[in-house]
Order: C-alpha cells, then structure tokens, then sequence
C-alpha cells in the first residue's frame, strides 16, 4: 500500500514536470497551428547549454536559466522567423519537415560537439528528499520541478489573460486574419510564440538535466512525452495541459508499478495511441 | 490505358530507360564490389522512398512510421529462417504479407485520423515496437538476431533481388496512378469531401495505399538485413528509415515518379562521401532537407520540370504534387 | 491628391491564376461614406483586401492621406487610422467580448485612449457592457456583428471600412446598426461600405462604386443613380 502512495506521489509530481515539458509545444499547436518535431531537440539543446554555462561559470543550473532561457528564446524566435514562417501557407508538411531537419540537425551537432556519453547537470539538491514517513519519500527535485511546470502554466496563463502581447497572441489563435486586420503583426507574433515555446522547453531541459542523464538523443523520448500531453489536453489549452501532465504521469508511474519498470514506457505509449484513437481532441479542448 | 510508348520522343525514352535497366541487369558481372553495394543501397532506398511518396505524396498521408515495415520485415525474415527454415526468398514474400496484415489492422485504428494525429500515431506504433521487440525474448530481446541462412550468400543475390523491387515498386507507382485508384487519389488530395460525394471510397483508396507500401516496405527492409545478416531492434524501428525516405522523396521531388530515384542517389551518395567525415553527415544531411523545403519546394526534379516542361517517366493525370497549399477554388474570392 | 482622405489607381489583384480584380480605382474624401457594391465574387472583397495590405496588389497604387501606401503591412496603416471591420462579425471567438475590444486597442497610439474608446463603444452598444465577460463566440449574430465595429472603433481610426456588414442579419438588426455607422460618420468618421444590399447602400451613401467580374462597371453619385441601373450593372445584364 505504501509503495502504491509513493507511486501516486511521484507520478502527481513528475506530472508538473511532464506539463512543462509539453506547454511549449501545445502552445505552438494552439497558435501557430503547426507540429515541432524539433521540440524535444530543443529541451536537450536547453539541457546542454546549461551544462556549458553551468560548467563555465561554475553557477547551479538553476542560475543558469538567466542565460539560457534569453539564449533558447532567441533561437526559437530565429527559427521561426527565418525559416518556419516562409511556409506556413504551403500547408502542414514542409513545416513538419522543416522541424525534423532541425531535429536531426540539433541531435548530430550535439553529439559533435558533446559526444554521445551520458551527462547531467549537478545540483546538490538532486539528492535531498523529503521524509514522510517510512516508506514514503519525496525527492526535493521532484517536488522542484512539479512546482516550476505549475509556475509556467500559471505565468503563461496570466501573460494570455493580461496582456496586450499576450492577448494579441491569443487572437492570432482565433483568427489570424482578424489580428492582422486589427494591427497585430502576426508574424512577429508566432516568432515570438515559437521563443516562448523554446524558452519553456529550455527550463523543462534544465530540471529533467538535473534529474536524469541526458544524450544528443534523448530529444525524441521527451517528444512523445510532449505529444502525450498535448494530445491528452487537447492542442494549445494551457491549463488541459497541466491536467494532462498530471494524468499521463499517474498513468506511467501506475504502469510501472502493476507491470514492472520495462512498462513504464510501454504505458506511456498506449495511453497515447489510444487516447489518438479514439479522443484525438483531447480531454479538455475548449 | 496508355502505354509507355506513345510518340517518337517516348520510343527513344524508352530505348534509352531498357538499355539503363540491361545495364544495371548486367553490373554485377563487371563492376566492382563496391559499385554493386552501392546501388544496391540505392535500389533499396528508391523502393522506401517510393513507398513513402505513395502514402505522403499521392495519399495525402503523412507517415512517419515507414520503419514498422521495415523491422517488420528483417524480423519476419530472421524468424521464419532461423525457427522454420523457411527459404529467404518466400520468408521476404511472407514478411510483406505479415507487414499487409498489420497495416490493415492500423489502417482501421489510424486512418481516420488526419493530418499530424496520423503521423504521430504511425511514429508512437513504431516506438512501442521497439519496446516491445526489445523485451521479447522469442525474437533475442535487445541484441536482436542473426539471419544464418543469408551466410555465404553472394551480394550480386540481393543486388538483383534489389533491383527487381525497386523496378517493382517505380511500376506500381506509375500504373497505379493512370488506374481508377490513381484517380481517386488525386480527387482525394485535391478535395476530401468532393470526393467523397463523387463516390470515391476515400478509406478504401488509402487502405490500398497502406497495403501495397507495406508490402513492398517490408520487403525492402528483409532484403537490407538480409545484406546486414544482423537485425536489431533499436536500428529496425529507428525513425532514421523514415527519415531517409523522406529525405530522398524531398529532395528528388514530392510527388513525382523519377525524383525518388533522383533522390536515392544523392542520398546514398551523400551518406557514403559524408561518412568519412563522421558526424556531421546527418548535419549535412538534415541542412540540405531544410534548404531544399525553403528554396526549392518542388525538390530538384520538381524544380527542373518547372523551369523546362518535361517530364521523365510521366504519371499523367498530374504528377505536380507541391507545396502550394489550398488550391485556388479554395481561397474565397468573397471573404475579407 | 490631398482633397482624398483615400485614393485607390488601377488595382489590380490575382490569386494564382485568377485575376479577382482588374484595374479598379476609387477614391473617397474625409467626411464621406462611399459603397462598393457587387455580388459574390465581384472582387469586391479582393479589392479591399489589396487596400487594406492583407494581400498585395499585383499592380496599382494606393494612396492614404496623400502617402503612398501601397502594400505595405496592415498594422502600419491601422496605425495611420484605417481600419476594417470583417464581413460576417468575425470575432475572435475564444476570447471574451472585453478582451476583443481591448484587441481593437492594439496599436500604442489607441492603447493611450482606451478607456474613453471603450465607453464610447459601450454608449453605442450597451449590450456589450452587460455582456463584457462573456466568451465573443457565444453571442448572437447581431451581437457579433456590434464586436466587430465597436473592436474597430476602438482603435481611434479616421476610415472606417465595413465589409457586409449586413449579411445574414435580421433586418431590424441591419436597421439598427446602419443607424450607428450613420451617427459615427456624422461624428466625424469617414465610411466605405461594401455590400451586396443595392438599395440601402445607395440611400446611406453619397458615392457608389458597382463592381462586376473584377471591374468597377459603373460609378456615380448615390443619390443620381436609379436602383434600376445599378442593379443592370450589378447583374451585368
């Protein structure tokens, strides 16, 4: 019973996390309307950049954000700009096939330049966790990065609430045109959606750096963990994401406990193709 | 239905396509062994990208799961052969059909789905294939298996096994869309829903479409391991198959019947130059793709038709699948 | 040229191969409410598009305020006080009604009058106070519609352009919201009409401009022109 509750915990937990793995590309989705199968590419890049500031300055990872997220953003407003926006109106596949170049790009400069030897970020924190009793512990960087996937979601929602960037944003979503005819200059707009989306993934790459060993090509398996939780929230909401990062990690970490950790992953999967199957719109479109 | 020879420009297109394909028949018998690996690779390649520019570029479906065939292939030859002595060439022939049962079934689950759900959907199967080959221990788990019976057998065997698929699947392509199918097809990609009302059976036409690349995408990948004697999960299911596929078929030119060919040259020449410069072949590999979107949308074939109006080994009935989007009728003239 | 608040010289606009407008010229002086009347298809549409920088034109100039500003992009020009207000009470349909106004705001030089806009926009239509936090997507046609021109008068514009704002509106809603256009333009604001509705954008109008397969096919002032002989041109029979 015990292991049950710590299984429950930690998957509530890794359910933050996995939301702020996933918002960036649900927002992309929501708003620009096209797929980034670069997007988990882009978190492990944000995972190395910080392992190059982090080892350069000698600062905690977490410092490391107040270069790496401005650097991530800049690049994902770049991409768009410069490349993803010259053939939106060409339909989905040049975009689609736009990110997977990135994709490929991204993980064979890394491993260029970084090898394929496993890394991680070090934070003394890693190891710490909190006693509740016996037989349940909480890891504090879990809890960490629960509560940061939290933070995103609610920041986000509050900057497409308050905002006049942020609004403009949201119009742009509902009807382009529309925006455009009201002064937004879209394009702008969705390269600074994409910067934003890569800016999140960034911060998603830094925490899951401090938790896990990290590739060249551990981009894919934090893909379908972003595809997961965007097709389980329903594209482009922003708090169905967090429920469904919440949802897709009591799924996981359930799996793992009936069935053994091989089927963690295994899990992950099927609740994905089923939920394509038979609920493509998600759980919680609007 | 019309036949290849039509005009006189068509006859001499024609001499000229019978005396490349003698060569090619005849290579083994003087090139090196190097030149025969290498267009063996090609042939291989043509038929993936061929298959992938079935579904992607005349099916409307955007597949990145080309490589369940592929490891469905390999692993149905290595079982059949090593468990059953089945002889390769009929365990290539079963392969095919075992990888058309299985996209039948995910035809009904996936089809339905558009656009991306379906591409996601068609990769997430092939991850989950990985897992689960990984963990059976029928099929040798994470080290996969040996194909013994391929041993001592000589490359020129798979070269013309190759090189008859690749023939196969440029044909099929070809005739498919002069028949009634291609036609659907082409009213499918040009309007769902018209043609819908029009009476194309849109999820049969797809389905066909499913079965006949699979087939042939299986096969394909039991030759490859039958050339790598060696198959293994994680390289079986890669995406990395996907990815090649699309690349050639970008490259050489969506849509078209020659620019897959074109396009598994260039790329089995690029990763075999590239090679010796380690890692930065896929770099290379992936920039080409993404300037050849940006600039040449068309691909290289697609491009050069444009500009000179010809067109090799024509699947009239309009081949010109691009990048242009909406079709004009499309594009409200009415709404501000 | 500067007697014109807008001047529109030899428009042309092509979708591909189509060619939806074929030298179309207009202009409109400030103060005025002119109308581009034409059937589906007309090009109508096309040309106010081409006006308004959603779509370049293909050939023609534009001329605001005596500048010329010829295909260049949409937020410069609501910038400079033109602004449309799309056909069918195209709002943004997820947002609330609150927020869609505030949109209309978007340029720094609006954002600065806001809240005078935004009570002004409620005089108009004191529906939209009541109904402020609701969802845009949710409210009725008409409503929809009373969005669509308050979101553009809120962005403080001196050219107004209405795409059929008519269509598929009850009739006494129509009524209603000609009169509104009708008082803004006597406060001061200057009009262009597009619409398929030939006799009441005559009676609103001092100038009408018919349009057919991509042509201005004929041209006058509203009140000269017989009902009958724009609907021969609008029908081109």
């Amino acid at each position: 019973m015990e292991a049950l509750i710590q299984s429950l915990i930690q998957g509530v937990l890794l359910g933050g996390l996995y939301a702020a793995i996933g918002i960036g590309m649900s927002l992309i989705f929501g708003i620009v309307k096209l797929t980034n199968l670069a997007h988990g590419d882009f978190l492990i890049l944000g995972s190395y950049i910080s392992l190059v500031v982090t080892s350069t300055l000698g600062i905690s990872p977490f410092l490391s954000l107040i270069i790496v997220v401005p650097v991530m953003f800049c690049i994902g407003f770049l991409v768009q700009n410069t490349m993803l926006n010259r053939v939106l109106a060409k339909g989905a596949e040049p975009t689609l096939m736009i990110t997977f170049g990135l994709s490929i790009v991204i993980q064979n400069l890394l491993l260029y330049f970084f090898t394929a030897d496993a890394r991680n970020l070090k934070s003394s924190i890693a190891l710490k966790s909190i006693t509740l009793s016996d037989g349940i512990r909480i890891p504090v960087i879990y809890l960490i990065g629960c509560i940061v996937g939290i933070v995103i979601i609610l920041v986000l929602g509050a900057y497409f609430k308050k905002t006049y960037q942020g609004k403009a944003i949201m119009a742009a979503a509902d009807d382009l045109e529309v925006a455009q005819l009201m002064g937004v200059n879209t394009k702008n707009i969705y390269a600074l959606a994409m910067g934003i989306s890569i800016s999140t993934a960034a911060i998603a790459g830094v925490l899951v750096g401090v938790i896990y060993n990290f590739y060249p090509t551990s981009g894919s398996s934090y893909l379908v963990i972003a595809f997961a939780v965007v097709v389980i929230g329903g594209m482009g909401s922003t708090y169905g994401t967090l429920a469904a990062g919440f949802i897709f990690g009591v799924a996981q970490v359930l799996g793992a406990h009936f069935f053994g950790a091989q089927a963690q992953l295994l899990t992950g999967y099927v609740v994905l193709l089923i939920m394509l199957i038979f609920r493509p719109q998600g759980l919680f479109s609007r | 239905m019309k036949t290849l020879v039509g005009d006189k420009s068509n006859i001499i297109k024609f001499i000229i396509l019978v005396i490349i394909i003698a060569a090619l028949f005849l290579l083994p018998s003087w090139g090196n062994q190097y030149t025969v690996m290498f267009f063996m690779l090609v042939f291989m390649y043509i038929g993936l990208g061929q298959m992938w520019n079935l579904l992607a570029g005349y099916a409307g479906l955007v597949s990145l799961g080309q490589q369940i065939f592929i490891g469905i292939g390999g692993y149905s030859l290595a079982v059949l052969s090593n468990y059953y002595g089945v002889p390769l060439f009929l365990g290539l022939i079963i392969g095919g059909l075992i990888a058309m049962v299985i996209s039948i079934g995910l035809s009904y689950l996936l089809l339905r789905m558009k656009g991306m759900y379906f591409a996601v959907a068609t990769w997430i199967t092939a991850e989950a294939l990985i897992v689960i080959f990984a963990g059976w221990k029928f099929v040798g788990s994470g080290n996969g298996m040996f194909i013994y019976a391929v041993r001592g057998m000589p490359t020129s065997t798979i070269y013309y096994y190759s090189l008859i698929v690749a023939i196969i699947t440029v044909i099929i392509v070809v005739f498919l869309l002069r028949s009634k199918l291609g036609l659907g097809l082409i009213a499918i990609r040009d309007n769902d829903s018209a043609a819908e009302t029009s009476g194309v059976n849109i999820f049969k036409t797809k389905l066909y479409c499913m079965m006949i690349s699979s087939f042939l995408t299986s096969i394909i990948g039991g030759l490859f391991y039958m050339s790598q004697v060696w198959v293994q999960p994680y390289a079986a299911f890669a995406i990395n198959w996907t990815i090649a596929g699309m690349f050639i078929v970008v490259i050489g030119g969506i849509g078209t019947v020659a620019g897959p060919i074109l396009g598994a040259i260039i790329y089995v020449f690029l990763n075999q130059y590239l090679a010796q410069f380690g890692g930065i072949s896929m770099i290379i590999l992936g920039i080409i793709a993404i300037l050849v979107i940006l600039f040449a949308s068309k691909g290289i074939l697609g491009t050069v038709q444009d500009k000179f109006g010809f067109e090799i080994l024509s699947a009239r009935r309009h081949s010109d699948r691009t990048f242009t989007g909406k079709p004009i009728e499309e594009l409200d003239s009415s709404n501000l | 040229m500067s007697d014109y608040l807008l001047k529109a010289e030899d428009i042309n606009a092509k979708y591909g191969d189509f060619h939806a407008v074929q030298g179309a010229s207009f202009d409109i002086k400030k103060g005025e409410i002119i109308s581009v009347i034409g059937t589906n298809g007309a090009g109508k549409s096309t040309l106010m598009k081409a006006i308004v920088g959603i779509m370049k034109p293909s050939g023609g100039k534009v001329y605001y305020k005596g500048e010329d500003v010829t295909g260049i992009p949409t937020h410069k020009l609501v910038e400079m006080g033109l602004i449309a207000v799309p056909e069918g009470g195209r709002v943004f349909p997820r947002m609330t009604v609150l927020d869609n106004l505030i949109m209309g705001s978007y340029t720094p030089k609006a954002r600065k009058n806001r809240d005078q806009a935004l009570e002004r926009v409620y005089s108009l239509f004191p529906i939209l106070k009541e109904k402020a936090n609701q969802a845009a997507g949710s409210l009725s046609g008409g409503q929809r519609q009373m969005v669509a021109i308050g979101r553009a008068l809120m962005s403080d514009p001196e050219l107004v352009l209405f795409d059929e704002i008519s269509l598929g509106l009850a009739p006494t809603v129509i009524k209603d919201i000609y009169a509104t256009i009708r008082q803004i333009n006597k406060e001061g604001l200057t009009v262009i009409l597009v619409e398929q509705d030939v006799k009441r954008s005559l009676k609103m109008s001092t100038k009408a401009y018919v349009m057919l397969k991509g042509k201005i096919v004929l041209e006058g002032n509203s009140q000269e022109l017989t009902e009958e002989e724009v609907k021969r041109a609008y029908f081109g029979i």
